[in-house]
Formats: C-alpha cells, structure tokens, sequence
C-alpha cells in the first residue's frame, strides 16, 4: 500500500494531534493582526523557511539511531543488529506507508509536514494581499514571484 | 551554518538544473491560466501524490543501510562499513543540505517539497483561495 506523499503523516496521526496543530498555526495567523503587522507577517514567514518539518525531524533521527546502533553492534554485541535492521525497515514503511514508531512522538511535540507549513504561508501571504496584483497581470512569472518571495 | 529547509535542496542543485526546474514550473503554472476549478483541482490532487526528493531518499537510503547489515551478516563484518556511510550521509543531508545522489535524483526530475508546494500555492491562488482569507480577517 503506497500511501500520498503529502497527506501519509496527517494519515498516520491522531486527529486530535492534527486538529491541534491546525488550530495552533489559525490562532499564530489571527494574533498577527496587531500594530505592525506588516513585519510581523515578513518575520513569520522568513521563521516558516526555516522551521524544520517533520520529514527532516524524521530522518535526522533515523540517521542518529542507525549510526548508534551499527556503533553498539561492533562495540559491545551482535544482538543490536537487531535494532539497526529495525531502524531501515521502520523509515522504508514511514516512506511508503506514513507511519513509523516515533512519528506520533514528534507530532505530538507539534512538528508539521511541508504542506501544513506551507498553509500558514499561503495564509500570511493572502492577508498581506501578495497575490492580488499577480492575479490581475495573469502571468505565470509574476505569480510565481508573489508565491515565493 | 543550518540550511532554511526549504532552500537546502535547491541550493545542492546546478544552476543549470535550477533553471530548468523555474522554467518547468512556470510552464506548468501558466497551463492552468484561466482553467475551470476542476482541472485545478484534479492537478492539486496529482501534487499530493508526487513523489518529492526526500522521499526518494527515505526509500534509498534505508535500502542502502539495510542492505550493508544483510551482506555485514552474511558475509564480512566490513559491509556494515556501507551502512555507516549511508547513515552518515542522510545524517550530512538532513544538516547540511548536499547528499551523494542529489545530482542524479535532480536530474531524474524529482523536485523538493518546496516547489512542489510553489506550484500548489500558485494554483490555489488561481483558483481563488485567497480571497477567503481576506474575508475571514474583516469579521
């Protein structure tokens, strides 16, 4: 079973822990609306570029894990191979399926996927008016530049 | 220095290469000008089950590691060598940005989440999303 790439994480969590993120980022777009919000809308987003999103969270630790555990197999004993073929089967089914054993630990420390991340800066960007003048040249270019910049 | 996650991809990428992916993008994106709401909608669909890089890495790398501690087990405890490296490299990836196959999985056309969700953002302004932010905010 080959699950979508962009919805396999939501898929695999609880909806408790999905609505509760949803309704953090609604309330983090809705506080914005104080004095200035021009630049707190610029620094939120520049903060969005760099927040990591669960797959970066998800594959750092399965590098940390792996390299620990092929490290404890040569050290100290053969019975943590067990643990290091565990570590590449778990992130083979997190890629195909969604699910793997830490992944409701990181959502529930409130890490998102890149699509979620990618709903607070549509958000932002709509209530800062980025994509009015786009729209109305009706050029492919200029819409690309409002959706990035 | 930590790359932004969502230009660690784009910038382990040939400009070359970057430029043909802008250009694929603004190409997809101006096919959707002025089209009804279900052709935009069936193209989000088809962004959701693209396969992004990370992906393809997630299914790579773990094959890669696992495949070292199989011939480590069976063969010579000099393959676990293999898995390491593989481990070290998603590691490298994941801080740094650059990985070993980046140049080839870019090439195969495999895009990074990012531009994937540029394509999305553009198409759903298209399709008008936007408005109903501003709206939500009067009230």
């Amino acid at each position: 079973m080959i699950a979508e790439t962009a919805t396999r994480v939501q898929q695999h969590t609880a909806p408790r822990v999905n609505e509760h993120i949803q309704r953090n980022a609604r309330e983090r777009v809705c506080e914005l609306g104080g004095y200035d919000r021009a630049s707190a809308i610029a620094s939120r987003l520049h903060e969005l570029d760099r927040e990591w999103d669960i797959e970066r969270v998800l594959q750092t630790h399965f590098a940390i894990v792996s390299l620990a555990s092929l490290a404890l197999s040569t050290l100290v004993g053969r019975r943590w191979l067990a643990l290091a073929l565990g570590v590449p089967a778990f992130m083979l089914q997190h890629a195909f399926q969604g699910w793997c054993p830490s992944l409701p630990v990181f959502r529930r420390i409130g890490f998102r996927t890149s699509k979620e991340i990618a709903e607070e800066r549509f958000a932002l960007k709509a209530l800062r008016g980025d994509f009015n003048d786009a729209l109305q040249s009706g050029d492919a270019d200029d819409l690309l530049r409002a959706v990035k910049s | 220095m930590l790359p932004a996650t969502t230009r660690r991809v784009e910038r382990n990428t040939s400009s070359s290469l970057n430029d043909q992916f802008r250009h694929q993008l603004t190409e997809n994106v101006s096919h959707y000008i002025g089209a009804r709401r279900h052709v935009i909608d069936r193209r989000l669909a088809e962004l959701d089950s693209e396969w992004t890089i990370e992906r393809v890495i997630e299914t790579e790398a773990p094959a890669t590691i696992a495949l070292g501690i199989t011939l480590g087990i069976l063969r010579s405890p000099k393959w676990f060598a293999v898995s390491a490296f593989a481990a070290g490299m998603l590691l490298l990836h994941n801080i740094q940005g650059w990985y070993p196959l980046m140049p080839l999985l870019r090439r195969l056309g495999f895009r990074s989440q990012y531009e994937i969700e540029q394509e999305r953002s553009a198409l759903r302004v298209l399709r008008g999303d936007h408005k109903g932010y501003q709206l939500s905010r009067t009230h």
